[in-house]
């Protein structure tokens, strides 16, 4: 719960009500006249020359508007690049494939129609003919460009190398070497509501467009850039959105050929990604083969680190190429580790584009140091929990830089773990584990997991309007998927401002309203965009002092704010009353830098020794995300992270066969943890607030996905008494009959 | 994910719902719960030209025990009865209790409380639970059309993943499930990844000890080959011996021993297959032999 002096508290969301009731409204549920609606022809291989598009029997479909490819168009708009510029040459990305796929799901054609059925109608009379090429699906393979995506070019769109070579004889000098390699399988986002998108042109010349989006303005700028429009001629809308997890803040080819086609058409197009496209052709997260080698002393303290780390990046490396560098920046993890090394290459392949998945690169990293961390912990013969608090970075060394370019905040490791431990009665279930070896019983391991992340990047915009009648308007640049900024927004500015929350009302998401703003990604919202409104809100309040003071004739100083009014010369003000004659406005920018949230999860499981089933008996999880708004979301937001953990632990894999066919069609093969499957979980938090922002927050909501699967996939091995190294996440029956055996 | 067009027709009567499926038999599908049929069309996996939906026939709902024949009569199941109805045992003795066991595996509850058991014998999903039990308990399933009705049992019905006997213009009308003796154990139990996932692998059991001695078992096994198989050469090493660890040990790995051909699966080989296989028979017959201790010789 909130300390006193924090703003907010665990307040219920006021947005749940009409999200919960069916009152929610989404792209796929706005009702714009004349609008009709796309389906996409798409390459059924992974890799392959494309010789034609046939779409004349698609365009006899009754009820079929228009149909293209590449072909059809005199100019084809390219895909941006996310973050990294020097992908793009060379590996130019069109919005429909023009002579090449690259991945099996790649758009090749789009047909509109009057409804959905009648495109799908269209779309299946396309003909598309490919002469199929090798499918290259490991990016250490690809990396040998023996299959080149791009002739004359090298699958490694990317190489990083991140902190100073290792002393070769630290290796020589060191007590115990070990190394690993592991593979964290792609994976999709699974989103409850998949993309979408609905482009209506405007008389002028403009559109407006209603996305599930994360970043309406950077889409804004996108779209404007790819179509050759003024900035202003697009506006960008994001109404209700349902969860985005990494997925939704790109300029995805899909939405670069519907703005075409509705301005070909001039009526309105919509496409709504359904399950079976976004399984099949939609981004994918993670996606990396690691090795990674670690040495350590006779007592414990680690002395170098190394790692190598390939990702594959997709068939066109536009989003997702920066991934790999952020899990390089991360393999110190929470360790005061000498020397650390790292080798992060973005390797083109023959698999759906790779972008952001929640964490981001972070989950990357924790499972490969983390698992690494426990190997040594075995060669040592220490306790886990011990070799960690052996090496942390102590609270007195931050800021810290790692040694791969990093600079942590603030943090107090240990503390966390410590928390966790008890919390989850550490030593009592070392006893039941040792009164079961002995005694016999289901093996029972338990697993840690320590992590420090990142959160935050880039600036954000904020402003706050007071009303006559009372109310507040706040404005912010972020852009919500699901996150609760209405209720965590309104609670920043009223406790500032000692006013009711409920007078608060937000306003982001429309280009047209915010006239600036980055999003909502990288757990950055709180920590950026709350900040901003906090210091809109202190702007504000100045503003209002000067009002008072003028109107009183006295000094600026001695005017005094309180509970949402400002005491001047024995005179009372309310905000309202000030705002009466004129607006009384602010807007700020906050520009943190990024930060370090960290914490502590602990898994206790139980493995099914003859069937290799895993029952996750409890799972702790204790996060620092500096000042926390609101617990119960912020809560929420956990709890959540640490269902798509534990999916990642156990269930999710792309599954796709030898030429690259993605195989999971539907959601009975892509398998999702489900109520069911949840363990009991406990959350606590401890509090290092942010000390580069006045509010104090750090990133929250990417925890779980990160400390959940090192701490899992450890336990598992502690309760087979094996190395966590032999397993393979997803932790299938299989995978763990076969590593107990 | 929409289908491709289709007509549909809804009768109200059983007699016109069998001249419907006269008409064109070819392209023509039985619309009953839907929780197959809608996905595979949806995903245009299936294009039916037409579909009958037999939801306004009242006579389809009819669920019976008849115990007037020999052999201890059957509970006989229409084609509209949902999975749901299963879910609190429909007679008092053990297919009841099996039948009940059986059907909280099935999906989740959304899916139960339309899904009809009679549609999940048709769709034919190779480890399907219902398909399962009826291989296991030697269900006959009663088939009409136009020209007449006749009757299978599951073994013949059932001759492949997503492949029946069922012909074009033919219904499948009833299941009948024959009643257990009151000595009966039974078990259900599989393998499986997430509560909504279908089954790597199951085993169903049936088993009767009398003096201490088996008298009659059924061992069905799912996930082992293209379609549920009867464990025989199994349920031959129990009869006429006490069902002991060591026995039904030895039963269980002649069972999983049937491994042949199992329906593809990215997350597990036949090896563990095989092995997983002999722990759920092992598991199904000490639960249907301690189920006889807890239900049937309960005072």
């Amino acid at each position: 719960m909130a300390e006193p002096g924090t703003p907010g508290g665990s307040v219920t969301r006021v947005e749940d009500g009409p999200l919960v009731s069916g009152h929610g409204c989404f792209v796929a549920d706005l009702r714009v006249p004349g609008c009709t609606e796309a389906a996409f022809v798409r390459s059924d291989t992974a890799h392959g020359r494309l010789r034609a598009v046939d779409l004349g029997v698609s365009r006899q479909v009754p009820g079929v508007l228009g149909a293209w490819s590449a072909g059809d168009l005199e100019e084809i708009p390219l895909v941006p690049v996310l973050m990294d510029p020097d992908v793009d040459g060379g590996r130019p990305w069109p919005a429909l494939a023009v002579d090449r796929v690259r991945y099996s799901g790649e758009p090749v054609a789009v047909v509109v129609a009057e409804d959905r059925y009648l495109a799908e109608d269209g779309r299946d009379a396309a003909r598309v003919t490919l002469d199929p090429l090798p499918a290259v699906l490991d990016p250490q393979v690809a990396a040998r460009d023996e299959v080149l995506l791009y002739p004359g070019r090298s699958n490694v769109a990317v190489e990083t190398t991140l902190g100073d070579p290792i002393d070769a004889g630290v290796w020589e000098r060191a007590a115990v070497v070990v190394e690993a390699r592991y593979r964290y399988p792609l994976l999709c986002h699974t989103s409850m509501e998949a993309r979408a998108i609905l482009v209506r042109p405007d008389t002028g010349g403009g559109i407006t467009v209603w996305c599930s989006h994360q970043a309406p303005h950077r889409l804004r700028g996108d779209l404007a850039d790819a179509l050759g429009l003024e900035a202003d001629k697009v506006r960008v809308v994001v109404p209700d959105v349902g969860g985005a997890f990494g997925g939704k803040s790109e300029t995805w080819p899909e939405y670069l050929a519907v703005a075409l086609a509705a301005l070909r058409l001039d009526r309105p197009v919509r496409w709504v990604e359904d399950r079976k496209e976004a399984l099949t052709a939609g981004p994918r997260g993670r996606g990396q083969s690691q090795w990674v080698r670690l040495a350590s002393d006779a007592g414990g303290h680690l002395l170098a680190l190394e790692m190598q780390t390939d990702a594959a990046v997709g068939g066109y490396p536009h989003t997702g190429s920066f991934l790999p560098e952020v899990t390089g920046r991360m393999a110190a993890g929470t360790y005061a580790i000498p020397q650390v090394c790292v080798r992060a290459r973005a390797v083109v392949t023959t698999t759906p584009p790779l972008c952001p998945y929640r964490g981001a690169g972070r989950p990357e990293a924790a499972y490969a140091v983390e698992c690494t961390v426990d190997l040594m912990a075995r060669r040592l013969g220490m306790d886990p929990a011990q070799l960690r608090r052996l090496n942390f970075v102590r609270p007195e060394a931050f800021p810290f830089d790692t040694p791969t370019g990093f600079r942590y905040d603030s943090g107090d490791y240990a503390a966390a773990l410590d928390l966790a431990l008890r919390t989850v009665g550490y030593a009592d279930w070392r006893s039941e584990q040792a009164r079961r070896r002995a005694h016999g019983g289901t093996p029972l391991g338990l697993g840690i997991c320590t992590y420090v992340e990142r959160s935050g990047a880039g600036g954000e915009y904020g402003a706050l309007e007071a009303h006559a009648d009372g109310s507040f308007t706040a404005t912010s640049g972020c852009c919500s998927t699901g996150q609760g900024h209405a209720t965590t927004f309104a609670q920043v500015v009223a406790s500032e401002l000692g006013v009711d929350r409920r007078r608060v009302r937000l306003i982001e998401a429309d280009t047209a309203v915010v006239p600036d703003g980055v999003g909502s990604f990288a757990s950055r919202s709180m920590q950026s965009g709350g900040e901003a409104l906090l210091r809109a809100a202190r702007d504000l309040v100045s503003e209002a002092r000067e009002r008072a003071a003028a109107r009183t004739g006295v000094r600026v100083d001695t005017a005094s704010f309180e509970r949402g009014a400002v005491r001047a010369n024995g005179s009372t003000f309310t905000l309202a009353e000030l705002a009466a004659d004129r607006p009384l406005r602010s807007e700020a920018r906050a520009e943190p830098p990024q930060a370090f949230p960290f914490g502590a999860y602990v898994a206790v499981v139980e493995v099914d020794p003859e069937l290799g089933t895993v029952h996750v008996v409890r799972l702790v999880a204790v996060d620092d995300y500096g000042t926390v708004v609101n617990p119960l979301v912020v809560r929420g937001q956990t709890y959540g992270s640490i269902a798509q953990g534990l999916g990642q632990a156990l269930y999710e894999a792309d599954v796709h066969d030898e030429e690259g066919v993605p195989r999971a069609v539907s959601l009975l093969d892509y398998l999702l943890p489900t109520l069911s499957e949840m363990p009991e979980v406990a959350m606590d938090e401890t509090c290092t607030p942010n000390p580069n922002t006045l509010l104090g927050a750090k990133g929250a909501g990417e925890a779980g996905c990160i400390g959940t699967p090192p701490a899992v996939v450890n336990a598992v091995a502690d309760a087979l008494r094996i190395d966590p190294t032999v397993l393979a996440i997803p932790l299938t029956p299989r995978v763990c009959w076969e590593a107990g055996r | 994910m929409k289908p491709a067009p289709f007509d549909y027709a809804a009768p109200a009567t059983r007699q016109e719902v069998l001249e419907a499926l006269a008409v064109a038999p070819d392209g023509t599908r039985v619309l009953a719960g839907g929780q197959s049929l809608v996905l595979e069309m949806n995903q245009r996996a299936a294009r039916p030209h037409r579909l009958v939906d037999i939801n306004n026939v009242a006579d389809f709902d009819r669920l019976e025990v008849d115990r007037a024949e020999q052999d201890g009569g059957w509970l006989r199941v229409g084609a509209l009865v949902r999975h749901r109805a299963f879910e609190q045992p429909v007679e008092s003795g053990p297919l009841g209790r099996l039948l009940a066991r059986t059907a909280h595996f099935i999906a989740h509850p959304p899916v139960r409380s339309r899904g009809t058991l009679l549609g999940s014998l048709a769709y034919a999903h190779p480890t399907g639970e219902w398909p399962t039990l009826a291989v296991t308990l030697g269900a006959e399933l009663v088939l009409a059309s136009a020209d007449g009705t006749r009757t299978l049992d599951a073994e013949s019905f059932l001759i492949g993943p997503f492949t029946t006997a069922l012909r074009p213009g033919e219904l499948l009308e009833e299941a009948r499930f024959p009643l257990l003796r009151p000595t009966t154990g039974t078990a259900f139990v599989e393998l499986r990844r997430t509560a909504a996932s279908f089954a790597h692998l199951s085993a169903a059991t049936a088993l009767s000890v009398e003096d201490g001695i088996v008298v009659d078992v059924r061992l069905g096994m799912a996930g082992i080959a293209p379609q549920p198989v009867r464990a025989r050469d199994a349920e031959h090493r129990l009869v006429g011996r006490p069902p002991t660890d060591s026995v039904i040990a030895e039963a269980a790995t002649v069972a999983a021993a049937g491994v042949t051909d199992p329906p593809p699966d990215p997350h597990s080989g036949s090896a563990y297959r095989r092995h997983a296989a002999t722990v759920l028979a092992e598991r199904a017959l000490v639960k249907a032999r301690q189920d006889i201790s807890e239900e049937v010789e309960r005072p």
